[in-house]
C-alpha cells in the first residue's frame, strides 16, 4: 500500500477531517478542564450520556438528542457538585459518572431490542455518515470561535476563580458557557468516533504540553498541535497496521507521552 | 438425648424428600387428550415441529422473539418448561452449546430429544466469525431447503414415536410441507444457476450450506456487528474486493443496521440488503404471517438483485 492509498477511500477522507476537527478541539477544551481540576469530565459525560441514549430510545426520541441533553444536564450537575466541594472537584466527576452508568443499565434493560441499543452504543472514526460529518465540524467552529473570543476569562476562571471575580470576570456567564461546550463536544464525538477517543484526547495532549510549555498561550498551542498529530499519526498507523484507531490513537498519545517525559530529563541533566 | 433425637428427625425429613422427589416423576399418562408439549430451542425448530405437528401438539420456543439465538442462555423458566415437556426439537451441530449441560441437570425422564441435523452433511466452520464461536461445526444447515426437509423429517419420526394414533396426519403433514422443500430448492437453483455473479458480501457467516447447494461463495465481512471497531486495513480490502468483482450489495441480518456496513456501502456505492438467517423472527413478521418458506423467498429475491448484472 502507497501513501496514498491512505486518501483513495471515502471512510479514510472522513476520518481524516474528523481526526482533524477533534484533533484541534478538544484539546482546547482539555486545558481548562485540567486546569480545572476535572480531567476525568470527558469520561464521566460519555459513560452518562449512554443513559441518554436508552431513554432515547424507550421514549421515542432521537437517542443522539437524547445523549445530548443528558449531557448537558451532567455536566451542569457536575458544575453544582464542584461548587459544593470545591476542595474535591474531581469528586463531582466520579459522582455523575457512577451515576450515569447506573441509570444507563437500569433504562436499558427496559430495551426490547438490544441491537438497535448497541448501534447507538458505539461509534467509529472510520464509520462516519453525512450527518455525523457535518454535526462534527460545525460543533468544531463553535468552540473554536468562542473558545477564543473568551480565551483571557476561560484562562482566569481555570487558574482561580476568586481572582477571577475581583478582576471583574463575569465567572457565572463564562462558565456556564463552558459548560455547555464541553457537553455538547462530548455529546457528539462520543457517539460519532467512541467515548475513548474523546476522554483520552481531553487529557493526554494537555499532559504532554504542560511538560514543555512555559505560559498559558503555549500550554493552548502546544495541546493543539500534540491533539492533532495524535489523531493523526494514530490514525495512519491503524491504517497500515490494521489496527483499531481509537486504540491506535489513545495509544499514540501515550506513547508520545513517555517520550516527552524522557526527552526533559534528559534535557534537563 | 437432644442431639440423637436430632439425627433421627434430619433422617426423617431426608427420607421424606427423596421419597417426594422419586414420587415428582410418575408414569406418563398417554390416554390424555392434552396435545404433546414439544419445547424447540429457536425459530426454525419451532415453526418445523408447528408444521408437522399441526393442532396435535403444543410448541414453544425457547429462544424468544427477537433475541440473538447465538448468546442466548436459557433461565429458570426455560428449564421448568423443559420439566414438563415431552419433546425436545434441537437443531445440533453446535447451534445450542448450552443444551448438553442443561439436559443433564432434568429431572425429566420422559423427555425426548431430538437431534435434527443428525446425519446430515455437515460443513467445518472456517473461521470463528463475529465474537460467537459455534465450535468445529457449521450449524446454520437450515438453511438448506434439502436438510430443512430432512430435519422436517426427524421431527416427524420422532412425533410419531411419541404419539402412534396420530401418525397418520404427522406423515400428511410431513409429505405436504417436504414438497414445500423441493419447490424451494427448484426455485433457487433456477433463479440462481444462470447468474453471472456468484460472490456474495454478509455480515454474518451462516450462509455456508446455502451457498454450498446453489454454488455460491459467501465472503464474510469480520468486524460488521454493531459492537466492536473495525480495522481500517479490513475495510480498505472489502471495498478493494467489492470494486474488483463489481459487488453491488451488502447483506446484513435483520435487525442489525452498522455503521460500518453502511461507510463501506457509500465508499462502493453499493446498497445495503437484508439476507435473513432466520435465526430469530420479530413479533411483527409473525404477526404478518411470515414464516420459513416466506422469509426464504424473500432472501432468494434480495441475492437474486444482488447478483444480476
Amino acid at each position: 500500500m502507497t501513501l496514498m492509498s491512505l486518501f483513495q477511500y471515502d471512510f479514510m477522507r472522513r476520518a481524516f477531517i474528523v481526526a482533524i476537527a477533534l484533533g484541534i478541539v478538544v484539546p482546547c477544551i482539555g486545558v481548562i478542564v485540567v486546569l480545572k481540576r476535572l480531567s476525568m469530565i470527558g469520561d464521566a459525560l460519555a459513560h452518562t450520556s449512554l443513559a441518554g441514549v436508552a431513554g432515547g430510545l424507550l421514549v421515542n426520541i432521537n437517542p443522539v438528542l437524547g445523549a445530548g441533553i443528558t449531557c448537558i444536564g451532567a455536566a451542569f450537575t457536575i458544575e453544582w457538585i464542584r461548587k459544593k466541594l470545591p476542595q474535591y472537584a474531581e469528586m463531582s466527576t466520579a459522582i455523575v459518572l457512577s451515576a450515569g452508568v447506573g441509570l444507563a443499565g437500569v433504562l436499558s434493560g427496559f430495551i426490547q431490542n438490544a441491537t438497535s441499543f448497541n448501534a447507538f452504543l458505539f461509534g467509529s472514526i472510520v464509520a462516519i455518515s453525512n450527518a455525523e460529518l457535518i454535526a462534527v465540524v460545525a460543533i468544531a467552529l463553535l468552540v473554536l470561535i468562542l473558545f477564543f473570543l473568551m480565551y483571557q476569562e476561560l484562562f482566569y476562571i481555570a487558574l482561580d476563580e476568586r481572582s477571577a471575580t475581583l478582576s471583574g470576570v463575569p465567572i457565572n456567564t463564562v462558565n456556564f458557557i463552558f459548560t455547555l461546550l464541553t457537553a455538547v463536544t462530548v455529546a457528539i464525538a462520543a457517539r460519532t468516533v467512541g467515548a475513548l477517543i474523546v476522554s483520552s484526547m481531553m487529557v493526554l495532549p494537555v499532559a504532554c504540553s504542560l511538560q514543555i510549555a512555559k505560559s498559558y498561550r503555549q500550554t493552548v498551542w502546544f495541546s493543539v498541535l500534540f491533539g492533532l498529530s495524535f489523531t493523526l499519526i494514530g490514525l495512519t498507523i491503524s491504517f497500515y497496521a490494521a489496527l483499531r484507531p481509537g486504540g491506535a490513537i489513545v495509544l499514540t498519545g501515550v506513547c508520545c507521552l513517555l517520550l516527552v517525559f524522557n526527552l526533559k530529563k534528559m534535557v534537563c541533566r | 438425648m437432644k442431639i440423637k433425637s436430632l439425627i433421627v428427625l434430619t433422617l426423617c425429613m431426608a427420607m421424606l424428600c427423596l421419597a417426594g422427589c422419586s414420587m415428582k416423576a410418575p408414569e406418563k399418562v398417554s390416554t390424555d387428550d392434552s396435545p404433546l408439549k414439544v419445547i424447540a430451542s429457536f425459530y426454525p425448530m419451532a415453526d418445523f415441529a408447528d408444521k408437522i405437528g399441526g393442532d396435535n401438539i403444543a410448541v414453544q420456543c425457547l429462544v424468544s422473539l427477537g433475541m440473538e439465538a447465538h448468546d442466548w442462555e436459557p433461565t429458570t423458566a426455560d428449564i421448568a418448561l423443559l420439566e414438563e415437556a415431552d419433546l425436545f426439537i434441537i437443531n445440533g451441530a453446535g447451534m445450542e452449546p448450552w443444551a448438553t449441560d442443561l439436559l443433564q441437570t432434568l429431572s425429566n425422564k420422559n423427555l425426548v430429544v431430538v437431534n435434527t441435523s443428525e446425519g446430515l452433511d455437515l460443513l467445518e466452520n472456517d473461521e470463528s466469525h463475529d465474537g460467537h464461536d459455534h465450535g468445529d461445526q457449521d450449524p446454520h444447515v437450515w438453511l438448506n431447503p434439502l436438510y430443512a426437509k430432512q430435519q422436517m423429517s426427524m421431527i416427524m419420526e420422532a412425533l410419531k414415536e411419541l404419539d402412534a394414533t396420530n401418525s397418520k396426519t404427522y406423515q400428511d403433514n410431513y409429505e405436504k410441507w417436504a414438497n414445500k422443500c423441493e419447490e424451494l430448492d427448484q426455485n433457487y437453483r433456477e433463479t440462481l444457476s444462470p447468474l453471472n455473479h456468484k460472490d456474495i458480501l454478509v455480515s454474518h457467516q451462516a450462509f455456508g450450506y446455502l451457498c454450498n447447494a446453489y454454488g455460491l461463495n459467501q465472503i464474510a465481512i469480520e468486524g460488521l456487528s454493531p459492537e466492536g471497531e473495525p480495522n481500517p486495513a479490513r475495510m480498505a480490502e472489502i471495498i478493494d474486493f467489492m470494486n474488483k468483482h463489481q459487488t453491488k450489495v451488502i447483506f446484513y441480518e435483520e435487525n442489525t443496521s452498522s455503521k460500518v456496513a453502511e461507510a463501506i456501502a457509500r465508499d462502493t456505492g453499493a446498497k445495503t440488503m437484508v439476507l435473513n438467517p432466520l435465526e430469530s423472527l420479530s413479533q411483527e413478521q409473525l404477526d404478518a404471517g411470515e414464516d420459513y418458506f416466506s422469509i426464504m423467498t424473500a432472501n432468494l429475491k434480495g441475492l437474486q438483485e444482488a447478483l444480476s448484472d
